[in-house]
């Protein structure tokens, strides 16, 4: 493998095959293809074997894929790493403690000028990496709560990641140690405006990232306490869900139990109140619209059916005739007048259009009389016949 | 004792078995849970004089009478069609819960390449009686709505959300106990 020469060979060569790493790099958990990878390098097979030859990328049988040495670079500045690499902090940290060391033996000035650089720059360093860990290890937690399907696998990473954050506690409070009390001597001797500066703003950021630490710490717990509870819930629904389809929740568990203690509003039937509504209201114009609106609706919405009357027997319309032969007391008066006997004489002797028995003689006799007694001359004097008495009249 | 001016509004709600919920997609209902929140010790005592205990659930509140009024027939029944129909969307998604979102067009395609999902969307059916399983889905999310648990936050790209008091259904579930050959 051969190395570049210097940074300007390094950046032109990334340069000029910044379409196939920003592909690939897009493209790094899946495998790649060397005939895909062969595209975007215009087909020219000597720039890819460049690349393998500088170490920017390496092949596996069919794939290609970028360098783990570039791959954590490019994770690292564009912030989208999973990782999170603690070993950084570590070693700085060791570096600051072995330069304050050379710095305190080295009697020449300019020397510890140079240490004392070294020293400033890892602080910086330290400051930005722990702040930068923070932030990713915060993301990673949140995303992995969000989109890991698996409980389990949820919950063993969330544990890891919360150990994470306790290592970075942990590292936090050496690299606090190193600047306050433990090189006490060096931060004291080391008259420099700078370093006083950088070490400011670093108790600063390990200030703040305590506090973040907290939070974090709250936070997982919070994370862990859901996930548990949904993977509670989702393994006691199975149970339930078996039992239930094996017809065995009522008997095998506590089911009936539960149910009879529950008294929640949301299991009954949902009521209706049915009330009464105001008659005064109802009488008064207010609601004249309102009653209109019925009315309208009760017109249309029922049809009054009559009933009809059975059809007229055939019987009832045809002609019947039936004859009787009446009396005409009008007629017996006026020949009774031309007569010279008395009434009931006459009638009795009187020629009807019919046959009548003495009974009705006799009636007809109470008729003439009592109908046309004006014109009649009724006497005192009476006789007898067949057991009835009757008075003599004569015409006038 | 002074009650808040909403107190019409949460009983007509509440006893009509509801729940009122925090993250409710209605701007009433959310300001309701926070009128209960407030004066919750009043409101209590209130409802109490009318045999209603009002419960703090996490994140909503309900009603429960002080002595059982639904017959035990009628609870079973429910609480079994409440448990195919968690049962149904914890398989869709096991992070089916209090805040999800989803449309039943989501639902509607995992049916379609999850044998599972659809063999259990056949089951619901006894409960919606309907043939296709888009009119069975609906019926199986209105079920939700009536009961409050779910809401159609959004009518146009017909997004539905799951309320806080679905964590009542899930309580309910974790409050049977198993026997341990089950487990």
């Amino acid at each position: 493998m051969t190395s570049f020469h210097n940074i300007t060979e390094l950046l032109k060569t990334l340069d000029r095959e910044k379409k196939l790493l920003t592909e690939v790099f897009e493209k790094r958990r899946i495998p790649f293809k060397w005939e895909f990878a062969l595209l975007l390098v215009d087909e020219k097979e000597e720039r890819l074997t460049f690349l393998l030859n500088h170490g920017i990328m390496t092949r596996n049988g069919p794939f290609v894929e970028l360098d783990d040495q570039y791959l954590q670079f490019f994770e690292t500045i564009l912030e989208v790493n999973e990782e999170i690499n603690l070993s950084y902090i570590n070693e700085n940290i060791q570096q600051v403690k072995q330069n304050i060391i050379y710095y305190l033996q080295e009697n020449d000035a300019d020397r510890q000028y140079a240490y004392l650089k070294i020293i400033k720059g890892t602080l910086r360093k330290i400051d930005r990496i722990a702040y930068r860990n923070m932030v990713d290890l915060h993301r990673n937690i949140e995303n992995t709560f969000k989109t890991e399907p698996t409980y389990t696998i949820k919950i063993a990473k969330l544990e890891n990641f919360d150990a994470k954050r306790q290592d970075i506690t942990v590292l936090l409070d050496q690299a606090e140690l190193v600047v306050t009390t433990e090189e006490q001597a060096f931060f004291t001797s080391a008259y420099d405006e700078e370093l006083k500066q950088i070490v400011i703003s670093l108790r600063h950021l390990i200030n703040y990232l305590r506090h973040n630490s907290i939070e974090l710490q709250k936070q997982v717990i919070d994370y862990l306490n859901q996930v548990k509870y949904q993977s509670r819930v989702m393994e006691k629904l199975k149970q339930v869900k078996y039992l239930k389809d094996q017809f065995e929740l009522k008997n095998k568990t506590n089911f009936i139990e539960v149910l009879s203690n529950n008294k929640a509003v949301v299991f009954e039937v949902n009521p209706s109140y049915p009330l009464r509504l105001s008659l005064d209201v109802l009488r008064s114009d207010d609601t004249i619209e309102i009653k209109q609106r019925i009315a309208k609706r009760i017109k249309t919405g029922v049809k009054l059916t009559l009933p009809i009357a059975a059809t007229i027997d055939a019987e009832y319309l045809n002609n019947q005739t039936e004859q009787e032969i009446f009396i005409n007391l009008e007629e017996v008066k006026n020949s009774f007048t031309a007569a010279a006997n008395n009434l009931f004489n006459f009638i009795m002797q009187y020629n009807f259009q019919r046959p009548v028995d003495f009974q009705e003689r006799v009636t007809i006799y109470c008729q003439v009389v009592s109908i046309y007694q004006n014109e009649l001359n009724i006497t005192d004097y009476y006789q007898q016949q067949q057991q009835v008495e009757f008075a003599l009249v004569y015409p006038k | 004792m002074l009650l808040p001016k909403q107190t019409a509004a949460i009983f007509e709600k509440l006893s009509k078995g509801q729940f009122i919920c925090s993250n409710a997609s209605n701007g009433d209902e959310r300001r309701w849970y926070n009128v209960i929140d407030e004066f919750y010790e009043d409101l209590y005592a209130y409802f109490m004089a009318i045999n209603f205990s009002l419960e703090r659930g996490n994140e909503f509140f309900y009603f429960t009478r002080t002595e059982a009024r639904a017959d035990l027939e009628r609870k079973i029944e429910a609480a079994y069609r409440l448990i195919d129909i968690v049962d149904f969307f914890k398989t869709f998604d096991q992070a089916f819960s209090a805040g999800y979102r989803f449309t039943p067009s989501q639902v509607l395609v995992r049916i379609n390449v999850d044998a599972t999902l659809k063999n259990k969307m056949e089951g619901l059916k006894k409960y919606t009686k309907e043939d296709t399983y888009k009119d069975s889905l609906q019926k199986v999310i209105d079920l939700l709505r009536k009961d409050n648990f779910t809401e159609l936050e959004n009518d146009i790209s017909n997004t539905y959300k799951v309320l806080t008091s679905f964590a009542y259904l899930e309580e309910l579930i974790l409050s049977i106990d198993t026997p341990t050959e089950v487990q």
